[in-house]
């Protein structure tokens, strides 16, 4: 116990504990939206669209924020709208789209021989986490949880159902863009951290395991937040006491948390 | 005052043309029947009225404050939200993010109107087909709409939730709200005496 205790004074860990406990909050808030307007795919999709990027970042030596931003962003709004447009093609084009990511940013890595560092984005790291990711973390979360407060009445009307909303004359193409930005920017940072292959489950598994206990759209933000943050500290836990990456530790307390409220709540 | 006003609207769906050269004037007060057979167009008309369809030529002029229930609601039956949750999002309108103390008075009258107080804190998802029927009606009144447009409004009412709706309409008919009814119904158990009925026939309208 006390070796775990003291494994919370390195300025590393300590980071990692700050920045993922609020981007595992944010990822589970927005991930209520994303699983009720069944686009839970979207944060697979983007995060390996998001190792590509990083792929290209190691390849070219520049820092990774700078491509994998801007392309993840872009990549949002592309899967936002083939999913919106083609209804039943969203779930096709994200899974080729990040099949594709995947295989190029192998294919990028394994040319530019930066396998061993962009390989630790596959699974996560909690050293990667730097002062300016907390920095970003910090401010990023604010900014979802300031904007699902202001627009959380709009947010819950959307997600119930579009078309209503539009009848009723509501912008409804800036939601869906907002909720797209804020996506991509907390999977750029989540994805580091919890590992491209695994920040979707972080996305996903806290709103699935909220909706067995929650009544109501506010009540299911909530516990999917609180869920997701207990989640990620005893995941986090978890990584250490096995030394494994934090990611996986993450997946596997959010699933436990799944299948005791599974078994619990009829 | 006038509500709504279509010029010559065409309505296509690729190469089909489902609404052909269209017009109407709809004006405060105004009580009007859409019918017609199965696939004439009805429903595509008042969702184009809605905003949710394009038109291929012509030009729609609407009131700003438009309520709309559709024949069937695209929404998740299993979703997690609570009667009055639903009902206040009907107050809701561009550049407008919080509810207000009327608002919420809104909601509690149309509930009230349309015999739905008691499942204000019902889950939607445990609501009968008619009652989640009458949660929808709630929420487009709610919205104090100058223009309403109801698709099938009676479908899945029974007679006595029939005679709590059409109560309700008159009364908002009285305040100078112009409603357009899309029904299948016999006209005579309506309850409601609507200053026109139209046909819709081969993308045409006939009064």
């Amino acid at each position: 116990m006390n070796e775990i205790l003291e494994l919370f004074t390195y300025q590393f860990v300590l980071r990692a504990l700050i920045a993922g406990s609020l981007i595992s909050v944010c990822t589970s808030v927005l991930g209520v939206v994303l699983v009720l307007k069944h686009y839970s795919l979207i944060g697979h999709g983007l995060s390996e669209i998001g190792f590509a990027s990083l792929s290209i970042a190691a390849a070219l030596n520049i820092p990774a924020m700078i491509i994998s931003t801007p392309s993840v962003i872009l990549a949002s709004f592309v899967i936002m709208f083939v999913s919106q447009r083609y209804k039943t093609a969203g779930d096709i084009a994200i899974a080729i789209a990040s099949s594709i990511a995947l295989a190029l940013g192998i294919i990028i890595s394994s040319l530019s021989g930066s396998v061993s560092s962009t390989s630790s984005y596959l699974f996560g790291s909690v050293l990667a986490i730097s002062q300016w990711d907390l920095v970003f973390s910090i401010v990023l979360s604010l900014v979802i949880i300031a904007a699902f407060i202001v627009f959380y009445n709009r947010l819950f009307l959307i997600t119930y159902n579009e078309d209503y909303a539009r009848s009723l004359g509501i912008n409804t193409t800036f939601y869906q863009l907002l909720i797209s930005i804020l996506t991509a920017l907390i999977v750029v940072l989540g994805m580091r951290i919890m590992g491209t292959l695994l920040i979707s489950g972080v996305i996903i598994l806290p709103a699935v395991s909220a909706r067995k206990v929650a009544s109501d759209f506010r009540m299911l933000v909530i516990i999917s937040g609180v869920i997701s943050f207990v989640a990620f500290v005893a995941g986090l836990l978890l990584s250490f006491v096995f030394n494994v990456p934090a990611g996986a530790g993450v997946i596997i307390a959010n699933t436990l948390i799944l299948i005791i409220l599974k078994v619990l709540v009829k | 005052m006038n509500r709504l006003t279509l010029e010559n609207v065409v309505i296509k769906y690729g190469d089909i043309t489902v609404i052909n050269d269209v017009s109407l004037r709809v004006d405060s007060g105004e009580m009007i029947f859409i019918t017609g057979a199965n696939g004439s167009g009805k429903s595509t008309l008042t969702k184009t009225i809605a905003g949710l369809l394009p038109i291929s030529s012509g030009k729609i002029t609407r009131a700003e404050k438009i309520s709309y229930v559709p024949q069937i609601e695209e929404a998740d039956r299993n979703f997690p939200a609570k009667v009055r949750e639903i009902v206040l999002t009907g107050t809701q309108r561009k550049g407008k993010l919080f509810y207000s103390k009327h608002d919420k008075e809104l909601a509690k009258r149309f509930t009230n109107a349309l015999g739905i107080d008691g499942l204000v804190d019902s889950e939607i998802k445990t609501l009968s087909g008619g009652q989640l029927r009458r949660v929808y009606l709630a929420r487009a009144l709610c919205g104090e709409p100058e223009l309403l447009l109801l698709d099938e409004p009676c479908a899945g009412l029974d007679a006595e939730s029939h005679e709590i709706l059409f109560k309700v309409l008159c009364e908002i008919l009285s305040k100078g709200c112009a409603i357009l009814m899309v029904t299948h119904d016999d006209l005579d158990l309506t309850g409601i005496k609507a200053n026109r009925v139209i046909r819709i026939e081969g993308g045409k309208i006939h009064e």
